[in-house]
């Protein structure tokens, strides 16, 4: 009796702990930076692409302290969305959270199969503009002297 | 007695794992929510943006001044690390068209043009910063993609819904294209021609007066720009005025809503010089 009480409780925790920890995130930024500390123009550690999952450690105010393939560091909380492992997902609800629909929307609906269709479509379209301003960089560096020059403050 | 205080340590463990299973559904039910106001994902928002620029710059052409657009990015991407929303899916993005009429558009996701023209209608970076932040709440707030008819939404849904591949067929394509094309017109039209609702216009320039705080910059100049183009009769007739709601409106709201801050005068003026100097 005594044994079979036991392993209840241990299975009871055991499940119970399941939906506290394994908490994993996924990229929704095209390129985003793993940094050294929680903080813009903190050193870049690793590049993050859309999609790549991130396993969360802990959260600092708006960013996430993740592991990424081995490289710990933060992330900004805009960056990603969390994607929980709960109870209700073993006891088979089919009810998705946000970050469920969002990673469950990736590539879908408009996507750059649907844009290529309608550039097509459209060709007088500027385009090529678009993908011109969205090449261009500002160095971080640079960004972070102005700011600094400016008497403003960093984020 | 052991049954006893094995029995009770059941019941607590019950209790906890009950209790993370109704947190957790309290959390779901808040986010789907959540979800609900925002249909698309940020990857479509930017998709969706990609062609509302594309579209603008169509209409108007961009101004080749690489030192002046790099120093309207330093200061636009300033303001945006400031906002609510620092980080979107394709980034903040700030370019300048060449059109002397006064105004600036926010695309979804997160590209800024502004004219020419508003660059000369403002005095100093305080006020180009205002400017920029009055468009970057506007792409914190999603009030572009907001302008799309919800009956296109809930085409996209069912066209989209049970379709596990992310390859369309000819004809879903030709479908979801139909739809994306209503959805662009939706935005243009809104964001150029018809301007945003009151609110959404009384939102973004409150959330504006926030992030120029929160950046270092005096929130004081969006109300300056706003009071100095009333002054010169330049608050009705085209560019932003056309979409925008009455400045007087906007100038009273802004003074109710004003942070207190001490503004540092010599910092200010190194940004006044700089500006000038962009300008040359």
């Amino acid at each position: 009796m005594k044994t079979r009480l036991l392993s209840i409780i241990s299975l009871l925790i055991a499940v119970s702990s399941v939906s506290l920890g394994a908490e994993t995130a996924t990229v929704i930024t095209k390129e985003n930076a793993i940094r050294e500390s929680c903080r813009f123009f903190s050193p870049v550690r690793a590049t993050v692409h859309y999609g790549d999952a991130l396993e969360i450690v802990s959260q600092e105010g708006d960013w996430f302290r993740v592991d990424f393939r081995g490289v710990q560091g933060c992330i900004h909380k805009s960056a990603i969305e969390k994607k929980s492992f709960s109870l209700s997902n073993l006891v088979g609800s089919n009810k998705q959270s946000t970050s469920g629909q969002e990673v469950a929307l990736a590539g879908k609906g408009f996507n750059p199969q649907v844009e290529s269709a309608y550039r097509s479509q459209n060709p007088q379209l500027n385009f090529r503009e678009v993908n011109a301003l969205e090449n261009y960089r500002v160095p971080e560096s640079k960004l972070r002297e102005f700011i600094k020059i400016g008497g403003l403050n960093l984020p | 007695m052991n049954r006893t205080l094995f029995l009770g340590l059941i019941l607590v463990s019950f209790a906890l794992g009950c209790s993370q299973v109704n947190m957790g559904s309290i959390g779901q039910m808040a986010q789907e929510t959540f979800s609900a106001a925002r249909p698309l994902s940020d990857e479509e928002e930017y998709y969706v943006g990609r062609a509302v620029a594309a579209r603008i710059l169509s209409t108007y052409p961009l101004l080749e001044n690489r030192r002046l657009t790099e120093y309207v990015n330093f200061v636009g991407k300033t303001v945006a690390l400031h906002s609510d929303r620092p980080v979107t899916y394709g980034g903040y993005h700030f370019a300048i068209l060449n059109s002397n009429e006064i105004n600036a558009f926010s695309c979804p996701g997160g590209t800024i043009f502004i004219t020419k023209g508003m660059i000369h209608a403002v005095r100093n970076e305080d006020e180009l910063a205002a400017v920029l932040t009055h468009e970057v709440a506007h792409i914190n707030h999603r009030d572009g993609v907001s302008a799309i008819q919800k009956a296109r939404l809930t085409q996209v849904a069912t066209l989209i819904g049970s379709q596990a591949a992310q390859r369309y067929t000819p004809a879903q394509l030709s479908q979801l294209v139909g739809v994306f094309e209503g959805s662009v017109d939706d935005v243009f039209k809104t964001i150029v021609v018809n301007g945003y609702g009151r609110s959404q216009e009384y939102h973004a320039d409150e959330s504006a007066l926030s992030f120029l705080w929160r950046a270092g910059y005096n929130p004081s100049a969006l109300k300056d720009f706003l009071e100095r183009l009333l002054s010169q009769g330049q608050s009705s007739g085209g560019g932003i005025m056309k979409t925008h709601p009455a400045t007087a409106d906007r100038i009273e709201r802004i003074k109710r809503e004003m942070p207190s801050v001490n503004v540092d005068a010599f910092a200010f003026q190194i940004r006044a010089r700089r500006f000038q100097e962009a300008l040359r």
